[in-house]
């Protein structure tokens, strides 16, 4: 079966700072795989690139069997990809429903004219959005807050209509760039639950960047570990607790 | 060709007169990160200051009835003190408690439009619309270079020019409050380690923009005597795209800039109707900032997420 | 029914203004200045999509109205006048009020076209060097203007009246009240039911979170082409309406101060809210009406007791340093304006149950 997500031989260069080398990765349909490594080791440059905010130096993505390098970052969440973000980024004076709205922004079906107008394929776009994003919203027990702006929201609740908007553009791909950072033990353990009865309700494959080991624990299947913009080791997370160079990497040569 | 050397004379003439006043421009912004709008104007006080202060001194009408070679000596430095007093008010009045109140960057340059605006029809509206001449403080001797006529006054605008560049290098290199300067710049935090205040460094740059452009102004108004209170709107603005295309916050891009832009402008009146010259000049600055808004020298930005 | 309160009442005061000025209740000069209450309208709301909705900054917003001036008065002349440039009027007279709304169409086609000048130098550049760019572009399209000989250069053009005549003598009415009426209409119209919809609210997602929109499925790009288009389209709206009313355009009437006053009334009135933007509008035009007789008598009172000396007059040029003056104040003191990014149906919720927003 060829995965979903292939990236292979990915590298980024920032001027002078080489932040990625040689990057590759298969990320087959249904998996749950994580991306860890120390502060400032590449994980979200990967995501940056596969997402396509970056055009990488070199390499290639190919996400469902179609090449995506160069593609802008609307033109491959339209395909089926979507994400959330380290530091929170919503549209805080929008309401949270309309933060669900606008992520179906890439397959409106209408357009200027159509709005102005208030033409019949306006209404019934319009209609399918707000019943599909009042759903995520339920699904995602935020029914109560849609008419809030997220800037008044706790923290913890922020990051769920983050994820909520991330799958209200019903994604097949989603990428969690550190989503239990912030949040307090209770509130991890929630999300842990949470991220799991996504994965099977919505029939996702999740690839996620996480710095909690329980949360990595308790979800991934894969594990990818890069340092210093390399892969150092990938594998099941029993391997990857006990490998010696990821051992080094978190903790420094004296403790090999 | 000999027509061409002359249109290269003019040319280094006014790219003098656009680098004296993108240097305002671009202290400011390397300091501030704030584009001081207002700045165009200030160069257009400078010119006032510069006349009233010459009148005021010269004989036979003026107050004190001092020799031509004195006034002069006079003028320059009192039109400098004066001028820079004119933007360090702008800044403390205007500039600050915005800054300070942690205002968005757009609110702080609308007001600075509006600064100038206001500097420009205030002094049409104190003054009237009557046009003001310098009176005459130096001879006006042409020397023939091999075919091309060259005033004295010229020389002493490119010569001037030049010279601020190195004191000005010599500033910002050599002397404490220049390097602080640089050190703003980079990180605004890491200043108070280096004992000065920020609040000196920024008056200090306003200080030293709007002396720059009194000097200009001066030398405007005894190049081409007649002054209006609209004089420093244009002149500013094309001194502004000299700082972008040289790059703004670089010191050598307000020269190259500057005298590219004269260049370009003297070229364009030699062959084509002189009312295209303005039109030049905005597309230069569109495409720029389309294509390299960080001008010839300076270095691109990226976002990070 | 109750819904539609505030757009019946909007009717019914536009009837009965149009009433008034056909009973010839409404002198000249009254008309004149409620038709320029309606162009500053029209003018600001379309402004306030880019800087109060997009939190990118314009100002050259007056470059657009230029564009749509000249355009609507050249369509109009070609039409309906006898003219140098275009040889005999392609329609009879009789045609003017049908063909009038084409006219309107093709000036704000021309200047939505010319906001391209600023659309597509926004994809990489914004804030103050964006700012800079809408400037230059003003200058700019002056200065094109200027240097067009064949329609009047620096002396302007003129001829529109011929239309505006043409429309009288069909049926005697106050056309261009009721143009212009409409046109407010359809300006608030526009931006309300846009900014209503999924697809205009992509234009608060890029202003408040750029990066977010372009990952989450909004293309950024078209974005700002369809709010820069609109907005300068529905300012070539005003532009053409300007022309007629006047019946004479010149280029030099739409540079920075025109922009200006633009800024003055959107940040007035609040950077995003139309019902503040509209209060603005109309207020900042009776202020400057106001300035206009206060001047001269203040000018004369100031003599009378002696506080100016006999030689200094006060002019109207100080109309030019109070607003640049009160703008100032108002980024100092309360930079949202009068009512910030809200509605006023936002700041009394009992509003809303007059008012549809559909």
């Amino acid at each position: 079966m060829t995965p979903l997500l292939e990236v292979a031989g990915l590298s980024q260069r920032f001027g002078g700072l080489q932040a990625l080398t040689d990057f590759s990765f298969q990320l087959p349909e249904r998996e749950l795989a994580g991306l860890i490594g120390p502060n400032g080791a590449g994980k979200t440059t990967v995501f940056n690139i596969v997402s396509g905010f970056y055009k990488p130096t070199a390499g290639g993505i190919v996400f469902d069997g179609r090449r995506i390098n160069g593609l802008k970052p609307h033109q491959i969440t339209a395909l089926g990809m979507a994400r959330t973000f380290q530091n929170i980024r919503l549209w805080n004076d929008l309401t949270v429903l309309d933060n669900l709205r606008l992520a179906h922004y890439h397959r409106l079906g209408y357009g200027f004219w159509s709005a102005v107008l208030r033409a019949p394929r306006y209404r019934r776009a319009e209609r399918d959005i707000e019943t599909h994003a009042r759903d995520v919203l339920a699904m995602m027990k935020l029914t109560d807050c849609a008419n809030e702006l997220p800037k008044n929201l706790p923290y913890g609740l922020q990051r769920r209509v983050e994820l909520a908007r991330a799958l209200a553009s019903k994604p097949r791909l989603l990428l969690l760039d550190e989503p239990a950072a912030g949040l307090n033990s209770a509130d991890v353990d929630e999300l842990i639950r949470l991220i799991a009865w996504i994965h099977g309700e919505f029939k996702l494959t999740i690839w996620m960047i996480e710095h909690q080991m329980k949360v990595v624990m308790a979800l991934c299947r894969h594990l990818t570990v890069v340092d210093f913009g390399r892969v150092i080791a990938a594998g099941a997370p029993e391997e990857i607790r006990n490998h010696p160079q990821v051992i080094k990497a978190y903790l420094g040569d004296e403790a090999v | 060709m000999d027509f061409f050397l002359q249109q290269c004379v003019n040319a280094l003439q006014w790219g003098s007169f656009y680098a004296l006043i993108a240097l305002g421009y671009t202290l400011v912004y390397g300091v501030l990160r704030l584009i001081n709008f207002a700045h165009g104007d200030v160069f257009m006080v400078g010119a006032y200051l510069a006349f009233f202060i010459s009148t005021g001194l010269l004989a036979p009408e003026g107050l004190f009835g001092f020799s031509r070679e004195l006034t002069l000596m006079l003028t320059i430095p009192l039109t400098m003190i004066f001028t820079s007093l004119v933007g360090v008010t702008l800044e403390r009045v205007a500039y600050r408690p915005l800054m300070r109140k942690g205002a968005h960057r757009l609110y702080v340059v609308i007001t600075a439009l509006m600064c100038g605006l206001v500097l420009e029809n205030g002094n049409l509206a104190l003054l009237g619309a009557s046009r003001r001449t310098l009176p005459e403080l130096v001879d006006k001797t042409i020397y023939n270079i091999g075919g091309i006529a060259v005033t004295s006054l010229k020389l002493w605008v490119v010569l001037t020019a030049i010279l601020v560049f190195i004191a000005l290098h010599f500033i910002v290199t050599r002397t404490r409050m220049g390097m602080a300067m640089r050190a703003v710049s980079w990180d605004k935090f890491a200043l108070p380690l280096m004992g000065i205040p920020l609040d000196r460094v920024i008056v200090f740059t306003f200080a030293l923009g709007s002396a720059i452009a009194g000097l200009g102004g001066l030398l405007f108004a005894m190049s081409y005597p007649v002054l209006e209170p609209y004089m420093g709107a244009m002149t500013g603005w094309k001194a502004f795209i000299a700082a972008v295309v040289g790059g703004i916050g670089e010191i050598r891009g307000a020269f190259v800039g500057g005298f590219l832009l004269a260049f370009v402008e003297v070229m364009v009146v030699a062959f084509l109707p002189s009312t295209f010259r303005d039109l030049f000049a905005f597309s230069i600055l569109l495409f720029i900032l389309w294509q390299r808004p960080t001008g010839i020298f300076g270095k691109p930005l990226t976002t990070k997420i | 029914m109750r819904r539609y309160t505030l757009n019946i009442l909007f009717c019914a005061a536009a009837v009965a203004l149009v009433w008034l000025a056909q009973a010839e209740m409404l002198d000249g000069y009254v008309l004149n200045i409620l038709m320029l209450i309606g162009i500053n309208c029209i003018f600001a709301v379309s402004l306030n999509l880019v800087n109060g909705y997009m939190g990118e900054f314009s100002c050259g917003h007056g470059g657009f109205m230029c564009v749509g001036a000249y355009a609507g008065a050249l369509i109009s002349v070609a039409f309906f006048a006898d003219s140098a440039l275009f040889g005999e009027a392609l329609f009879a007279p009789w045609l003017a009020p049908w063909l009038f709304p084409v006219i309107l169409l093709g000036g704000m086609a021309a200047a939505a076209l010319a906001g391209l000048i600023v659309a597509l130098p926004s994809f990489r550049t914004r804030d103050d060097y964006l700012a800079i760019i809408t400037i230059a572009a003003n200058y700019i399209i002056i200065s094109i203007i200027e240097n067009i000989d064949a329609i009047g250069g620096p002396r302007g053009f003129s001829g529109m009246k011929r239309t505006v005549n043409a429309m009288a003598d069909v049926i005697e009415l106050p056309w261009m009240l009721m143009w212009t009426l409409a046109g407010v209409f359809v300006c608030v119209l526009v931006i309300r039911r846009l900014m209503s919809s999924t697809y205009g609210k992509g234009v608060s997602a890029v202003c408040q979170n750029e990066v977010a929109a372009e990952m989450m499925g909004v293309n950024t790009n078209r974005v700002k082409i369809m709010a820069f288009m609109a907005s300068s389209g529905l300012a070539g709206l005003a532009g053409v309406l300007y022309a007629h009313i006047y019946g004479y355009v010149n280029a030099q009437s739409f540079g920075l101060l025109k922009s200006t006053e633009g800024l003055v009334m959107v940040y007035l009135g609040g950077m995003g809210s139309i019902s503040g933007v509209l209060m603005a509008a109309v207020a900042f035009t009776l202020l400057i009406e106001v300035l206009r007789f206060v001047i001269p008598w203040l000018n004369e009172t100031l003599h009378a007791v002696n506080l100016l000396p006999a030689g200094y007059q006060l002019d109207q040029i100080w109309t030019w340093v109070f607003i640049p003056l009160m703008l100032i104040l108002l980024m100092q003191f309360r930079p949202e304006g009068f009512l910030g990014n809200r509605e006023l149906s936002d700041v009394f919720p009992r509003l809303r149950r007059w008012i549809t927003l559909k």
